[in-house]
């Protein structure tokens, strides 16, 4: 039978709304369609939008969210009323503590059946007030064109991040006729930061002998990636990357000592705990990084670069807070500081002198594949532009610290809520926003099972994205933290009941291999990256591998254990300068 | 400690809660409300709100600077809780 041709959509609330995302540059979005959030489907049969359908709607909102993180553009998701909104949850507030921009669009039931606990009625509104930049449950379709508008400003502006639209279904089926055409709202750059706190902070550097730069995801927030290369070249003052901050200074750099805190470098630790002053930009001192933070850089005066007053002071009180526009700042402080000083000369050479005395070794013993050097060797044959997607656990750590990153966008990472499954929709994300580019997804075992539905959806989109499974058959990250802080008693972490992962990509479409040999990890890798498709390799590891360096939580950063002390003592010597 | 915050706010949706939750979330306990929309100002919410904690109230304040739905917020000490 022949299908009818279809029929414009009525000039109706939802109509208006995706016109408007039209005019505010929406090509893509993610989401998953349910009964309250129907008219909006039936707008989209009219619409330009591309509407990628998911498997669940945790895998809209993180898909969005990659696809934000990787374009640095807005990223939408939409889904219906009631746990179509709460699956979103997730991926909104792991984009609310990375600070990704993102509109989420829900369906609410009817308005006069708000409060009525009516079918698939849910308070997202209240569910999400402490995850969202803002939000707004919109009770007239008059008031869409300055929520739409406002969302999408808010969500850019300043230190980017999530908004949500509740959007009840007597509002999308509304007569919208009389509403003007949407016109998108400036974007206001953060303030340039005030001339006097900019004096202070040149004043600070001048004076010091052991400055370090402590750069963090405010860099790209910022789009001072290359304002902060230029003044660190300039100044040669040795620079320290937070987890959201690698790639600010190209990997490689000389200046780069890698990502501080608790499995960062040592070099890294060293610079800051021994420093006399730290030059904070777009970082807020997260545990992580700091470790115990009464001992965290005890000899240092802080000067705090930061578009978000409110992360100035919050946890380390600054010497010199300077809000406002990262770039403007950093671009300042070239100026005054054209060339390195004489008198960091000697500490530019002991941070250079420790940076390759303590470079991480790739010979490691045993048989096993050893997934450091793995990544790293991935790292290498990937395009130099490869976004690289990580999920949560011992891997995340293993290529923050083994993978090489000449951009902050290109490495998609989870880094404040931690979201275990955040990895395969997110590199989705980023490959829609990135079609000529190879995004690659390195993963866990334990990870990849919690969104593994959205295999159907690369699969059905075609999108050729190259997944590494490192495979240890339990939750790595929680087996190890059992080892060393919960005397070897091992709870709940097996998981050696993984499917066949090969079978499992093959059954959605997507061509895997497994490789558990040393000598099969050249091969295994480059066959990755050639599939012209989507395309898995599954990696055997062993189970007892643990993340080094690491710093035990609630302990200095001087702290480096590179084993466990259980079973032979090789803690940090000299950490600290006598 | 407690102390008291003068806040004038849009008479949006969900502003209230915004406000109370942002200071409970970041360790303040509060103690007292008062506040009533007030016509003479656009029907924005003119609100005082008494918390009790050991935080830095300025950070609570840039805090609440932050939501949207805030037009202003002013602090002011009022000494050790009883």
């Amino acid at each position: 039978m022949n299908n009818p041709a279809p029929r414009s959509a009525p000039p109706n609330g939802a109509r208006w709304l995706t016109q408007a995302l039209e005019a505010e540059g929406v090509q893509t979005l993610f989401g998953y369609p349910g009964g309250t959030i129907m008219p909006f489907y039936d707008a989209l049969v009219d619409s330009q939008l591309k509407h990628v359908l998911v498997r669940h709607e945790q895998g809209a909102a993180l898909a969005a969210n990659g696809f934000a993180r990787a374009s640095g553009r807005v990223g939408v998701c939409i889904a219906t009323s009631g746990p179509g909104a709460s699956n979103l949850i997730t991926g909104i507030a792991d984009a609310m503590l990375d600070s990704v921009p993102m509109v989420c669009i829900t369906g609410q039931v009817a308005t006069p059946l708000l409060g009525t606990d009516a079918f698939q009625e849910l308070d997202v509104f209240g569910l999400t007030l402490p995850i969202v930049k803002h939000s707004w449950l919109v009770r007239s379709v008059d008031d869409l064109p300055r929520v739409v508008a406002d969302a999408f400003r808010i969500a850019r502006e300043g230190r980017p991040g999530p908004v949500l639209i509740d959007l009840p279904k007597d509002v999308q089926v509304a007569d919208a006729s009389h509403l003007p055409a949407h016109v998108p709202a400036a974007v206001e750059p953060p303030p340039a930061p005030a001339e006097q706190a900019i004096a202070d902070a040149i004043a600070a550097i001048a004076a010091a002998e052991k400055p370090v730069i402590y750069a963090g995801g405010g860099i790209a927030l910022g789009d001072a990636v290359q304002a902060l290369r230029d003044f660190a070249e300039a100044s040669g003052i040795p620079a320290v990357l937070t987890l959201r901050g690698l790639g600010a200074l190209p990997a490689g750099h000389p200046q780069s000592l890698g990502m501080l805190g608790m499995h960062g470098t040592r070099a890294a630790n060293m610079a800051t705990q021994e420093a006399d002053l730290l030059l904070v930009l777009g970082a807020r001192f997260d545990d992580r990084a700091t470790g115990k933070l009464g001992e965290f850089a005890p000899f240092a005066r802080v000067v705090h670069i930061d578009a978000d007053a409110y992360e100035i002071s919050k946890l380390r009180t600054a010497d010199i807070a300077v809000p406002g526009n990262v770039a403007h700042a950093i671009r300042a402080l070239h100026a005054a500081f054209p060339a390195p000083l004489a008198h960091h000369a000697a500490w530019r050479a002991r941070c250079a002198h420790n940076r390759e005395k303590f470079i991480a070794r790739y010979d490691a013993p045993g048989k096993h594949i050893y997934a450091p050097a793995l990544l790293k060797r991935l790292s290498e044959l990937a395009p130099a532009d490869a976004v690289i997607a990580c999920d949560v656990g011992q891997h995340q750590m293993w290529v923050a610290q083994h993978c090489r990153f000449n951009h902050p966008r290109n490495h998609l990472t989870s880094g404040a809520l931690g979201t275990m499954g955040f990895g395969l929709p997110a590199a989705m994300g980023a490959q829609f926003a990135c079609p000529d580019r190879t995004v690659v997804l390195v993963s866990g075992d334990g990870s990849f099972m919690m969104n593994v539905q959205e295999l159907t959806t690369i699969a059905r989109c075609r999108l050729p994205v190259k997944i590494v499974l490192l495979d240890n058959s339990s939750l790595g990250m929680v087996r190890q933290w059992q080892e060393l802080f919960f005397a070897e008693r091992y709870s709940e972490i097996d998981l050696s009941d993984n499917p066949d992962f090969v079978a499992l990509a093959k059954v959605f479409g997507i061509a895997a291999t497994r490789i558990d040999a040393r000598d099969d990890v050249e091969g295994g890798l480059a066959a990755l990256l050639a599939e012209p498709g989507p395309a898995l390799l599954h990696v055997g590891i062993d189970a007892r591998a643990n993340v080094w360096p690491l710093v035990p939580p609630n302990t200095a950063n001087s702290t480096m254990l590179e084993s466990n002390p259980a079973h032979v003592s090789q803690e940090t010597p000299n950490a600290i300068p006598a | 400690m407690q102390y008291r915050l003068d806040l004038v706010l849009h008479p949006a949706e969900g502003a209230l809660l915004r406000v109370i939750g942002m200071a409970e979330r970041r360790g303040f306990a509060p103690r007292a409300i008062h506040g009533a929309p007030d016509a003479q100002d656009q029907g924005r919410w003119h609100l005082q709100l008494v918390v009790d904690g050991t935080r830095p109230p300025e950070t609570l304040c840039r805090q609440i600077e932050k939501i949207y739905d805030c037009v202003s917020v002013q602090v002011t000490a009022l000494g050790v809780a009883a």
